[in-house]
């Protein structure tokens, strides 16, 4: 037995570190014990297509080598129930089979993986085989995926039959509309459907709509995870047909789509408010028979009048706009000469400054931030007269400068402008652009108004004059400082002066900053009001844009620029700026456009490692439904790779796995620990991969590997509720760094104990700790907690005995763990002894082994002071080597410094006579 | 005063109690004046260092026992300070370059090329060589092992080196084929009575037999272990008599505690207990090595006959592991997990067949 699963372990190991051109030849191999060992040990009723499995795998195998570096995907198969029910049947003797669960579970994931891999990449929603083609062309190498799907049709064909649906629904609405992603066959949720066993519907598609806006007016919300969409595409859907997707169920609801395990909460909601629930295929038909209200009929009055407004209001901004155009226009011809390059033609700006909100009310979202800074400038000149003693109305009135922060393009910067503008100011911007030193923020803006060079010119040629930044000069300024978190290694002491500035400043001042809690804005936390910026949600951008669009006379229609404002992440810049990219090319963007355009724009941003644990562990990333790739998976690891595998070691055993959520009893405990089982051995190898990356070696080309075997692989066993999704254990940070080291600290404390203990043991670190400490502690603190401050003399002897210091002391108090556990010992001492044993210690000489390398050099403070030296030299040295006079106050300067004038002289005497006893003694009891 | 097994310890070949042959061999080849690089190799509590002191003694006499500390710095290539405690006399130096961890490499080159480039300079030296001490050789990396290999042929004539090891099995070949193979075996039985008779006579007591043996049984061959538990008994009760019980270490006890909670119960939360006990554990430094055999050893004793092989064949497996990874605490957390599921899987596997 044993030399059986030694082979398995074998084969796990070359599993992971086989070079790369060693894969083929690993699945070769192992694939004859696959099938032999698979069908006894496990699968008692086999269903039909599990004798497939094997045939087809090889089949693909062959051309899968391209592909198959990713090929660690295995984990993410669940297996099927029906598995599940021969394993519980199994059960019975499950001990003389342990090794072979193991190994055919082991090969379990390698087997289907290979089909689940072109599966899952096969885009979903055909289903006839004519549209293969296409539906393959976006795969890397699609010559040879082609006449893999052809095999893998066949097979999974036969075995879709039991769930007739698939073939029953589609084909009458196939052909027809070209719109790739939306026919292509749901490949993994056909997969899934299988895996569920006929009890779960096949896998669906999504019908032809009754109208393109089907749902148009309806507010939907999901919960539970559907058995063929994951929640994503499943708001996709709904979000394409025009319909509103809200996280959480209310009144206004109209329909709740429900999954298996939808949430406690929203089902209460639903009984509350009495609300209309459909199952997944209830959605379905929705979509393919509710009339959209078309051209405005078919919606309620409401809404009808809200549209038409809206609609209004659009048309209405539009005209305002080219009204504004057309006057700038006018000025600008009309003044030709001069500042004609100043103002370019208006076709030729960037949208974004074409654009730009004129007034106040054109501002999108942080509608209350707007109004506080208008207000806080109107005050200004009061406030200033009265010398920021009145908080007024928002308590700002105290405060001589303003900091915004929020994240870029929500409008910060227009804001503070129009503002400054609207209240009368002319603004002074200063940017990253500007070199803002100290000196230049002292004296190039002539803010402290030390001379009159500004209004003297200003009076003199009737020019208005400039600062030395190049900005006019009035009576009004107000200073903008922007992107105030960029003031970097050329801007010396620039925050400082800012903020010395700001505390003296006569003129308005207004920092711009994305990151609120940077340390770099710490000063002007406590002289700035602070003003957060927060994104507008997709609401209050969307008929901003749609009046531009409109106004640019293209069609977008509202739920995607929905869709563009949130794959923006409500940046209303880089919309503005991808809708006038757009323009070039076409007019009119539609749902799959934009979606693409959203995925060719999209921001990169770099998840915490509490997120990127939360994603992993969490139910949904490798659920069946599921969309991403092994590499996609494997990409969270990357966002901080040092840390991710530790938050997962440390938390992936909080979950409640999706994987033994069917069962009960005694099949779920063993399942769940044959998961952990898993896990933990991935865990363990990826420390081995860890291991040769940070090695000599440094293979840092294992990466990937390491991503592996440390996080994909253990989170895919482990996945579910828990761990951060509201589960019992709070997600935490890992222990392992500060058990780290505080572990290198005591093992430096006990190297420190070891060697002053050297010269009377002969044993090693390990041996001290493990021999000597146990047998030292009744020695020398156990007569510390019975007898007290009577025991003190005798421990300071035996402590001399062994040259350890009051440090050694505590560090021998520091290592001991259970009964002698450092908080329980320093309890039981009282507190009365612990004085007594300090004071006493450091009143006395003690012999000391040998100087600390950093002290050689220096002069003993208390050499001419203390009298006589000890005698101690010849305790253990005839020659010149002497260990002298106790310097211990060098360890513990401070302490022993005091000690030194308050300790009383008799006292002093009477323990060194002590301790030169106990020398005395030792050293007799030595010869 | 001392601790028994510090006080007792003996000096010279002739006091040595056990292993005579070895004694008797150790004199004549410091007697012989070609005198080899040594490997001394044992477990812990045989009695390597003292063996090698006693070795000294015959060597270069008496003047060997006066010993002194010293700590060096060296300078990393990248400018960071290490500090090395050396031992040593006017014959001999004693080094751990373990301390250093992964620099020993330069702990070993630096000193041993000094070291062996002066020549001793006391012409009433009894021998014209210095002995280098390496204590904990087998943690000795394999750059500086490889270090020392050229260095062991070149400067063989103003030093010699004698390797402590616990085990010869991770030093690699060159250097044992330098060394002559001296390996200091366990004391059996009789041997360790024989002492722990002799320590108290010379303390001044009579120890009956029974208590010897029980405390022979409890060392397992460790007579270090053995003696301070002697003196643990002695301090506990004095006369000796009556049911005496062994006081195990501290770390000894916690690891029980752990694999009880391991037999237990078999859950998650029960693995993060577990997790949290080795840390502490691993934190006051246990080695993995040795907490990993004293739990997977309780564990043993507590399980059914048909589960002992499996979990020890695991232990070993992740023991193995642990040494080649980094993070030990992954692999003992496996190696729990591993047994959890082993032994849940034979519970509900009795289970069952009883009804079914």
């Amino acid at each position: 037995m044993s030399q059986k699963s030694a082979k398995v372990i074998a084969k796990d190991i070359r599993n992971f570190f086989g070079p790369p051109g060693g894969q083929k030849a690993k699945h070769k191999s192992s694939r004859p014990a696959e099938s032999t060992d698979q069908a006894p040990s496990d699968r008692m009723d086999v269903d039909h297509e599990d004798d497939i499995p094997p045939r087809r795998a090889s089949g693909i195998k062959r051309r899968q080598d391209s592909l198959s570096s990713e090929d660690d995907d295995v984990v993410e198969v669940k297996p099927p129930p029906m598995k599940k029910k021969a394993i519980a049947r199994a059960s019975p003797k499950p001990q003389k089979s342990t090794t072979a669960t193991y190994k055919s579970s082991d090969d379990d994931d390698a087997k289907p993986l290979p089909t689940k891999k072109i599966v899952a990449s096969k885009p979903r929603k055909s289903t006839a085989m004519t549209s293969k083609l296409k539906d393959t062309d976006d795969y890397e190498d699609s010559p040879d995926i082609e006449l893999i799907s052809k095999p893998s049709k066949t097979t999974t064909k036969p075995s879709a039959k039991p769930s007739a649906k698939p073939s029953a629904k589609p084909p009458a609405k196939q052909e027809d509309s070209g719109d790739p992603p939306k026919k292509k066959p749901n490949w993994y949720a056909m997969k899934a459907a299988k895996l569920a066993g006929p009890s779960a519907p096949g896998s669906k598609q999504v019908p032809e709509p009754a109208s393109e806006d089907c749902l148009a007016g309806l507010c939907f919300v999901f919960t539970g995870e559907l058995s063929s969409f994951a929640r994503d595409e499943a708001i996709e859907i709904a979000k394409r047909f025009g319909g509103r997707v809200v996280g959480q169920p209310s009144s206004k609801t109209d329909y709740i789509v429900l999954g298996d395990n939808a949430g406690p909460s929203k089902l209460a909601a639903i009984k509350k408010h009495k609300l209309k629930c459909l199952s997944e295929d209830e959605f379905l038909d929705l979509i393919a028979t509710r009339k959209g209200p078309g051209n405005g009929k078919g919606y309620d009055e409401k809404t009808k009048k809200k549209m038409e407004k809206e609609q209004a209001d659009i048309k209405k901004a539009a005209k305002e706009i080219e009204a504004r155009e057309k006057e700038a226009q006018k000025t600008g011809s009309s003044s030709k000469f001069g500042s004609s390059s100043n103002n370019p033609n208006i076709e030729n700006q960037l949208w974004t400054t074409r654009y730009a909100p004129q007034t106040l009310k054109e501002i999108c979202g942080n509608k209350g931030q707007v109004e506080k800074l208008q207000q806080w400038l109107t005050d200004w000149p009061t406030s200033l007269k009265s010398g920021f003693k009145k908080p007024g109305k928002n308590g700002m009135n105290i405060f001589r400068a303003v900091l915004i922060t929020g994240p870029p393009g929500i409008g910060k910067t227009t804001s503070a402008h129009l503002c400054a503008k609207l209240a009368g100011f002319t603004p002074i911007e200063l940017n990253a652009s500007d070199a803002r030193s100290k000196k230049l923020v002292e004296n190039g803006m002539n803010i402290n108004n030390k001379s009159l060079d500004g209004y003297l010119a200003n009076s003199v040629d009737g020019h208005s004059a400039t600062n030395s930044a190049g900005v006019a000069i009035t009576d009004r300024s107000c200073l903008v400082m922007d992107e105030v978190d960029g003031m970097s290694a050329g801007d010396r002491g620039g925050v400082g002066a800012m903020n010395a500035l700001i505390k003296k400043t006569k003129i308005p001042i207004i920092c711009i900053a994305n990151d609120k809690g940077a340390q770099k804005l710490k000063p002007l936390q406590y002289t700035t009001f602070s003003l957060s910026f927060r994104k507008p949600d997709a609401a209050a951008v969307r008929s901003r844009i749609l009046t531009i669009a409109y106004k640019e006379k293209m069609k977008v229609p509202a739920n995607v620029v929905d869709q563009l404002v949130q794959g923006a992440q409500s940046d209303i810049r880089q919309v503005i700026n991808m809708l006038s990219t757009w323009k070039r090319s076409s007019d009119t963007m539609d749902f799959d456009e934009g979606k693409s355009l959203v995925k060719m724009n999209e921001k990169y941003a770099i998840l915490t490692p509490f997120d990127v644990t939360q994603k992993m562990l969490g139910p949904y990333l490798f659920s069946n439904t599921a969309r991403e790739t092994l590499g996609d998976k494997m990409e969270l690891y990357f966002h901080d790779h040092s840390f991710t595998p530790l938050f997962i070691q440390e938390n992936y055993l909080k979950t409640q796995p999706a994987r033994v959520r069917s069962l009960q009893g005694p099949e779920q405990i063993l399942k769940h620990l044959d998961l952990m089982d898993r896990a933990a051995s991935s865990i363990s190898d990826g420390d081995l991969v860890d291991a040769l990356i940070h090695g000599p070696e440094q293979h840092w080309s294992l990466m990937p590997l390491h991503a592996v075997c440390s996080a994909v692989r253990p989170a895919s066993f482990l996945y579910g509720q828990g761990a951060g999704y509201g589960g019992p254990n709070a997600m935490s940070f890992p222990q392992w760094l500060g058990q780290n080291s505080k572990q290198n600290k005591l093992n430096r404390q006990l190297t420190d104990v070891q060697v002053r203990m050297r010269l009377k043991v002969s044993g090693d670190k390990s041996e001290i700790r493990q021999s000597y400490l146990p047998a030292l502690f009744p020695h020398i603190v156990r007569p510390l907690i019975d007898d007290g401050s009577a025991a003190v003399d005798e421990v300071i002897e035996r402590m001399d005995e062994y040259y350890l210091s009051k440090e050694d002391w505590d560090t021998v108090v520091e290592l001991g763990v259970d009964q002698n556990k450092d908080d329980l010992v320093l309890k039981k001492i009282p507190a009365a002894a612990k004085t007594a044993f300090t004071k006493k210690y450091n009143a006395a000489e003690h012999p000391i082994p040998f100087h600390k390398a950093f002290d050689l050099g220096k002069v003993p403070k208390k050499l001419a002071a203390s009298g006589p030296a000890p005698d101690i030299e010849d305790a253990f040295d005839l020659d010149d080597e002497v260990a002298e006079a106790s310097d211990d106050e060098k360890e513990d300067k401070s302490d022993d410094i005091t000690k030194d004038k308050l300790v009383k002289v008799a006292k002093k005497k009477k323990s060194a006579a002590a301790s030169n006893g106990g020398k005395g003694r030792g050293k007799k009891a030595a010869s | 005063m001392s601790l028994w097994v510090d006080q007792y310890r003996p000096r010279s070949l002739d006091d040595l109690h056990y292993h005579q042959g070895l004694s008797a061999r150790l004199r004549s080849l410091a007697a012989s004046g070609d005198f080899p690089h040594m490997l001394f190799y044992g477990p812990s509590g045989a009695g390597k260092k003292t063996r090698i002191a006693c070795t000294l003694k015959e060597l270069f006499g008496p003047g060997v026992e006066k010993i002194k500390i010293d700590q060096r710095i060296f300078l990393t290539p990248s400018k960071r300070k290490l500090e090395v405690n050396l031992v040593q006399s006017n014959f001999h130096i004693e080094i751990t370059p373990s301390e250093t961890g992964n620099y020993d490499r330069i702990v070993i080159q630096e000193l041993l090329k000094e070291i062996a480039q002066t020549q001793q300079v006391d012409l009433n030296a009894k021998q014209r060589f210095k002995v280098v001490i390496i204590n904990e050789a087998d943690s000795l990396s394999r750059d500086a092992q490889a270090a020392l290999r050229r260095t062991m042929e070149k400067y063989m004539s103003n030093m010699r080196i004698i390797l402590c090891a616990n085990s010869t099995s991770r030093l690699i070949a060159p250097i044992r084929s330098r060394c002559l193979l001296m390996r200091v075996a366990a004391p059996d039985s009789d041997a360790m009575s024989t002492v722990l008779d002799y320590v108290a006579r010379r303390v001044g007591f009579d120890l009956p037999p029974d208590v010897a043996d029980q405390i022979v049984e409890d060392a397992a061959g460790n007579m270090r272990k053995a003696l301070l538990v002697l003196e643990a008994l002695k301090m506990q009760s004095p006369d000796l008599s009556g049911n005496l019980s062994i006081a195990k270490p501290d770390w000894e006890t916690y690891c029980h505690k752990v694999a009880d909670l391991i037999v237990q119960e078999q859950t998650p939360a029960r693995v993060m207990e577990v997790r949290a006990k080795f840390y502490e554990l691993l934190s006051h430094c246990i080695p993995p090595t040795v907490i990993l055999k004293t739990v997977a050893e309780r564990v043993v004793e507590r399980v059914d006959e048909a589960l002992k092989a499996d979990i020890m064949h695991w232990a070993a497996f992740y023991e193995v592991r642990m040494r080649v990874g980094s993070k030990k605490i992954f692999h003992l957390e496996a190696w729990v997990v591993k047994v959890m599921s082993l032994y849940k899987q034979f519970f509900y596997g009795m289970d069952l067949t009883g009804f079914d």
